[in-house]
């Protein structure tokens, strides 16, 4: 009798350890996280592995500390799609123009030259747009934009031209909706070439230019003069000391000094785009002309290049002149500014100068804001002294809207969230600058297919509706260790993708990997260039 | 008629093969490469020796004019190096609204250049000839782009509110979509098929499209939005039709059989419409084939200034972002129909006037 | 572009040149075509216009109250960039200064820049035809009188340059050459060189048809002589006519370079490149958009109604 029920008190003993073990590891099958990494960290790229310890847990294993890590990987191309999709079409292809995603908008047609249209997505995981139909059109002039906005055929544009501002702003029945995406426009040197291999000359020059005259007449108002290359805007910006004030009989001395009493005959180089930072270039780039001769003596004629051919020369360092070129933020951070621009690798201002990049070096590794400042004081400082180019203005931007429309808003880092916007009927249209080039945002870099894809895909977190703040989006949050090396991001439960299906830590390995590994099946994208993948995290896994 | 159409046909092949060649060449000696061009100031040289590599661009002129020559004889365009699609399929989609637009252009062109050709030539030297002269040279003389900004204002935003309202860009009205006639009808193609781009071709000319399927909607919509491109563009053919009319007609006029008509007693109209006029239309036959071909690739400023996805806007992108896939496809496409728009003029022209014929 | 029909309607012009018309005396058929010419409304409307042009391109320093690229930021008060036309005739506050066409982008008076424009225009509508004409005439002309294998091929390489719709090959050889105004002209002069090889082509055909007909007519003058001063001034009538016609032809096809950003390059005031930068503040300044697109206009409408008014005074045909 004790023995049967020693056995039998066995079987229940055990029997019940199975159930509790079965209860506990959960339903289904058990879940087994893939991952993508690096062999070591030789390659030269800033990720060593993307890891999904957990369904809904994902970490990323960095080579070198990155704190600027959460605000890159808000960026609309590491958004997310399914795995099982990017599987199917092979990364390339039909991807392009039919992305799946996690967005409150999914794609119903792109009319090819003409328009996309958009359903709201009834599953989303956060606010649902309270219209369905999202409609995006483009038109590549300013006035044109306007015209549709004042006729009422769109609900809200982007860059209206300056000169229109004030009639906007006058008008009852348009929104103004100032844009503060941080961008600085720099009158560039190249010092391989005489006499701008010459600090001196240099310095004069940096003194001589009105450069508060430029951003009076020429930029649209809420634009500023630059006191330093980076933005105030940015955490460690505006750090040092201020640019040289306007100094002409100052500059024209240090300029006899160098040995040019009487100025010199040079080229001044731009290309007719309009950007954030330069919204009329050939204006602009006349003023230069007149400032220079009349303040410096110096004479340099206007040469207008074709935008490729422009960008190659002068990113290549191989412009004999002056230049006019800026940048506008892609993430809020410093690094994205200052390391880009002199960093080591960068031949575009001619030699670079080691006094600058070892300090944003050491800089670029320390995550603690208040830690790093000094070390961007002296950069800054070093920046001013040496003269590679002399930051000119911050330019304003704008964007216009009807009134009607509640919440109408531009980010400074992203596009719209139009889902947060209510145009009080059933249909939103936006309207921006040129039609998207593919929405498979991964290879893309044109601030068009940016803001398209980013209604449709998200990534692990995202911009903030004012500020570069980052805030969850399918991540609930990425937790870095103290030296930023190490994130862990945690993927946010139930969000289901266009498709009906569940995302989970996998989708998240898939989307990176096909980007960040140059050898994933998945690797095709549209250019093969994988632009942004390659340029923010310094290079790709397996690259040839 | 056969052998000049033969032969006419065997001449243009060196033609075309001299204008594919110019055209490759051309093409890659425009400064820079579609990597920076597609990249901007994000490019970086390690980023663009891959990109090279991956479409083929690394590879000697001759090398890559073979392959491509290759492709062609295949019938295969290639693929975008910007869009990384078939450069068939954007053909297909960027043709149809050129064609819509150069027809529509043509046919207003038509009714008034001939009208005001036939008034001036009847006031022949007064000042009704004067001035119906200075409006056609207008056309000619104005920059279509000015007329195109100045068109879209007036129309869009002065007369907005009115009935005359008339959209300043776009196809059609945002939201709305024209459905293809295929699905309409239910006729189905296999996927990537010639019959489904052939379909795809048909139903892109919305118009057409919205006529055979009696979707009154789109078509009125999508002819809202063509007004104000068309007579834009057919400022330009109206002027030369309107001049050619008028010569052509003052020098009927003068010719024996229609002063023999005149002596029979007939009335005015009468030897207006039909003696003069059927014979002082020829040329004008000839000039309306030879304006089609012109409006095919020349609408890019138009295209431009009312948002429109044609050819030309397409194929100056191109240019600009160094696609060579696209810049060499569309201008064979291009020079094809205008060579056979140009053997069909000619071999009517013969047809009409019998005394000029075909040896 | 116009080239295309031009060509046609010219060449069919010199076709119908015969015989007698090409043995005509050119004085004499000059001296009666002027006289024509004058008696033409059009013609002379378009003499005025042309004339008007010249005279502004030539007097230009004298006409201008200021100078085309002078900035006047911190020279003038009360003139802020894109300021409207302020004329003190018409009430304009005598305080501010009078700008009557008012003032552009880079606060620089837009009248003067006008007028300077047009020596800009002129002198590229009569470089491009000039050119244009003298190489199309030349190889029309090699093309016409040895004919055979050298006719069949600088024939095919006009119709591979007619091929390509001309704007867009403009375009792209600018694209190659890089933008500015003189590659701008030459882009311009090749493509629409093929109309004047192809009219000269025609002409010399014909004459070389009359050459057995005009030597058994003829008794005791060379051939030679006949062919020299008469056949070969006569059959250049269409070309000056295609050439009149062509200056405004090139003077609206820089005009579109010149607005894509391909042609002249700032600070020189080119009428389409005034219009290209501006074309953004059309609602917010339409003055600066206006003038300039109206200059183009009534230039190229004077060579036009000029040209016209040419052919209809030397065409044979309309006059007998």
């Amino acid at each position: 009798m004790s023995r049967i029920k020693l056995i039998g008190s066995a079987a229940a003993v055990v029997s019940s350890v199975f159930l509790a073990g079965l209860f506990l590891a959960g339903p289904a099958a058990a879940f087994t996280g893939k991952s993508v990494s690096a062999a070591n960290c030789d390659y030269g790229g800033k990720i060593k592995s993307i890891e999904a310890t957990a369904e809904f847990n994902v970490r990323f294993t960095l080579c070198a500390p990155d704190p600027a890590f959460t605000a890159k990987a808000a960026f609309t191309p590491f958004g997310i799609q399914p795995e099982e999709h990017l599987a199917a079409t092979g990364g390339g292809g039909d991807i392009l123009e039919n992305p799946i995603g996690t967005g409150p908008w999914k794609l119903q047609k792109w009319s090819r030259g003409d328009s996309i249209i958009f359903k709201r997505f009834d599953d989303y995981w956060g606010k649902k747009p309270v219209y369905e139909t999202l409609v995006i059109r483009w038109s590549d002039s300013g006035a044109g934009r306007l015209i549709e906005l004042r006729s009422g055929t769109v609900d809200q544009i982007t860059n209206p031209s300056p000169d229109d501002y004030e009639s906007i702003q006058n008008d009852a029945s348009l929104k103004f909706i100032p844009v503060s995406n941080p961008n600085i426009l720099y009158l560039a040197m190249t010092n391989t070439f005489k006499p701008f291999d010459n600090v001196r000359v240099r310095q004069a020059i940096a003194m001589g230019i009105d450069r508060q005259r430029i951003v009076d007449n020429f930029f649209p108002s809420g634009s500023e003069v630059a006191s330093h290359f980076t933005p105030c805007s940015i955490d460690n910006g505006c750090e040092g000391k201020t640019w040289y004030d306007f100094d002409p009989e100052l500059a024209r001395a240090i300029l006899h000094d160098a040995g040019y009493p009487n100025g010199f005959k040079t080229k001044i180089f731009f290309r007719d785009v309009f950007r954030g930072y330069l919204p009329e270039p050939s204006i602009v780039a006349v003023e230069f002309q007149t400032q220079l001769k009349d303040n410096l003596g110096i004479e340099a004629e206007v040469v207008v290049m074709e935008s490729g051919q422009f960008i190659d020369e002068s990113t290549n360092g191989r412009l004999d002149g002056f230049y006019l070129l800026g940048w506008g933020a892609d993430y809020p951070h410093v690094t994205n500014f200052l390391d880009f621009h002199f960093g080591e690798k960068n031949p575009q201002f001619g030699k670079t100068h080691p006094a600058i990049y070892e300090i944003l070096k050491e800089a670029s590794t320390i995550s603690d804001k208040a830690v790093a400042r000094p070390l961007y004081v002296k950069a800054n400082n070093t920046i001013r002294d040496l003269v590679p180019m002399v930051p000119i203005a911050h330019g304003a931007s704008a964007s216009a809207a009807l009134a009607g429309v509640k919440n109408a808003h531009f980010r400074p880092f992203g596009a719209p969230l139009f889902h947060l916007a209510d145009p009080g009927k059933d249909t939103f249209v936006f309207m921006q600058n040129a039609e998207p080039i593919s929405m498979y945002c991964a290879d893309e870099t044109d601030g068009e297919s940016l803001s398209v894809c980013q209604q449709v895909v998200e990534p692990l977190l995202g911009y903030a509706i004012d500020s570069g703040t980052t805030e969850p989006r399918v991540a609930t949050g990425c937790t870095g260790n103290s030296d930023a090396t190490v994130f862990n991001c945690t993927i946010r439960k139930g969000v289901k993708f266009h498709d009906g299906s569940s995302l989970d830590a996998n989708d998240v390995i898939a989307s990176w990997a096909a980007g960040i590994d140059a050898k994933n099946p998945n690797h095709k994208g549209n250019t093969g260039a994988f632009e942004y993948y390659t340029y923010l995290w310094d290079n790709l896994i397996n690259a040839e | 008629m056969l052998g000049y159409i033969s032969r006419r046909l065997l001449m243009s092949i060196p033609v075309l093969i001299g204008i594919l060649l110019v055209t490759f060449v051309l093409a890659r000696l425009i400064p820079g490469d579609p990597c920076k061009a597609m990249l901007g100031e994000k490019a970086s040289p390690a980023v663009c020796e891959r990109f090279k590599r991956i479409h083929g661009l690394d590879q000697p002129i001759y090398v890559q004019f073979v392959v491509y020559a290759g492709q062609i004889v295949q019938g295969d365009f290639g693929k975008s190096i910007r869009f990384s699609r078939p450069v068939s399929k954007i053909l297909i989609e960027r043709l149809p609204l050129t064609i819509e637009l150069a027809l529509g252009g043509l046919i207003v062109a038509l009714i008034v250049g001939v009208g005001l050709g036939v008034i001036s030539a009847m006031r022949h030297n007064t000042g009704v000839d004067v001035i119906t002269m200075i409006a056609a040279n207008i056309g000619i003389s104005m920059p279509v782009f000015w007329l195109g900004l100045m068109l879209a204002y007036a129309f869009a935003l002065l007369l907005k509110g009115t009935p005359f309202w008339l959209p300043p860009s776009g196809r059609l009205t945002a939201g709305l979509v024209s459905t293809p006639f295929f699905e309409v009808w239910g006729w189905i193609a296999a996927k990537d098929s010639a019959r489904e781009a052939f379909y795809n071709f048909i139903a892109n000319h919305f118009i057409f499209n919205a006529l055979i399927t009696g979707d009154w909607k789109i078509f009125n919509d999508a002819i809202r939005h063509m007004i104000l491109p068309v007579i834009t563009l057919s400022t330009i053919p109206m002027a030369i039709i309107a001049r050619m009319t008028r010569s052509s007609l003052l020098e009927v006029m003068g010719r024996d059989y229609v002063r023999t008509a005149r002596a029979k007693g007939a009335g005015e109209p009468r030897v207006m419409t039909r003696h003069a006029l059927r014979n002082a239309l020829l040329p004008v036959v000839t000039i309306v084939g030879l304006q089609m071909g012109g409006l095919l690739g020349g609408a890019v400023l138009t295209e431009t200034v009312f948002g429109l996805a044609g050819v030309g806007r397409m194929l100056f992108e191109a240019i600009t972002a160094r696609d060579y896939p696209i810049i060499q496809a569309f201008t064979v496409v291009i020079a094809v129909f205008y060579m056979l728009i140009n053997l069909v003029v000619d071999l009517s022209y013969g047809y009409l006037d019998p005394r000029i014929r075909i040896e | 572009m116009i080239g295309t029909s031009l060509k046609r309607s010219a060449e069919a012009f010199a076709e119908l040149q015969d015989e007698e018309t090409l043995l005509r005396s050119p004085t004499t058929l000059w001296k009666t075509a002027l006289g024509r010419l004058f008696r033409r409304k059009t013609g002379i409307v378009g003499m005025i216009l042309v004339g008007f042009m010249l005279f502004l391109a030539i007097a230009a320093p004298l006409i201008a109250p200021h100078d085309p690229l002078n900035v006047l930021i911190g020279k003038e008060d009360g003139v802020r960039k894109r300021s409207a036309p302020c004329i003190h005739m018409f009430g304009c506050d005598t305080a501010k200064p009078q700008h009557i066409l008012g003032v552009d982008g880079n606060v620089r008076d837009l009248l003067s820049r006008i007028i300077y424009g047009a020596r800009v225009s002129l002198s590229i509508g009569f470089t491009t035809v000039a050119f244009a004409v003298t190489f199309g005439v030349i190889l029309g002309a090699i093309a016409g009188y040895w004919g055979g294998w050298i006719d069949n091929i600088i024939m095919r390489v006009m119709d591979v340059i007619l091929g390509f719709p001309s704007l867009l090959l403009a375009i792209a050889i600018v694209a190659v050459l890089g933008p500015g105004i003189r590659n701008a002209l030459l882009a311009i002069a090749i493509v629409t060189l093929p109309a004047y090889a192809r009219v000269m082509r025609a002409s010399v055909l014909t004459i070389k048809e009359l050459d057995y007909i005009a030597a058994s007519k003829v008794v005791g003058s060379s051939k030679l002589r006949i062919l020299l001063l008469r056949v070969l001034p006569n059959a250049l009538t269409p070309i000056v006519v295609l050439s009149t016609l062509g200056i405004a032809g090139a003077i609206l096809d820089a005009a579109g370079l010149s607005f894509l950003g391909l042609g002249a390059q700032p600070p020189t005031p080119e009428w389409g490149s005034m219009l290209g930068s501006e074309r953004n503040q059309v609602f917010s300044a339409p003055h600066l958009v206006f003038f300039p697109g109206f200059a183009i206009m009534i230039t190229v409408l004077g060579f036009n109604l000029l040209g016209d008014g040419m052919r209809d005074a030397l065409d044979p045909r309309l006059n007998d």
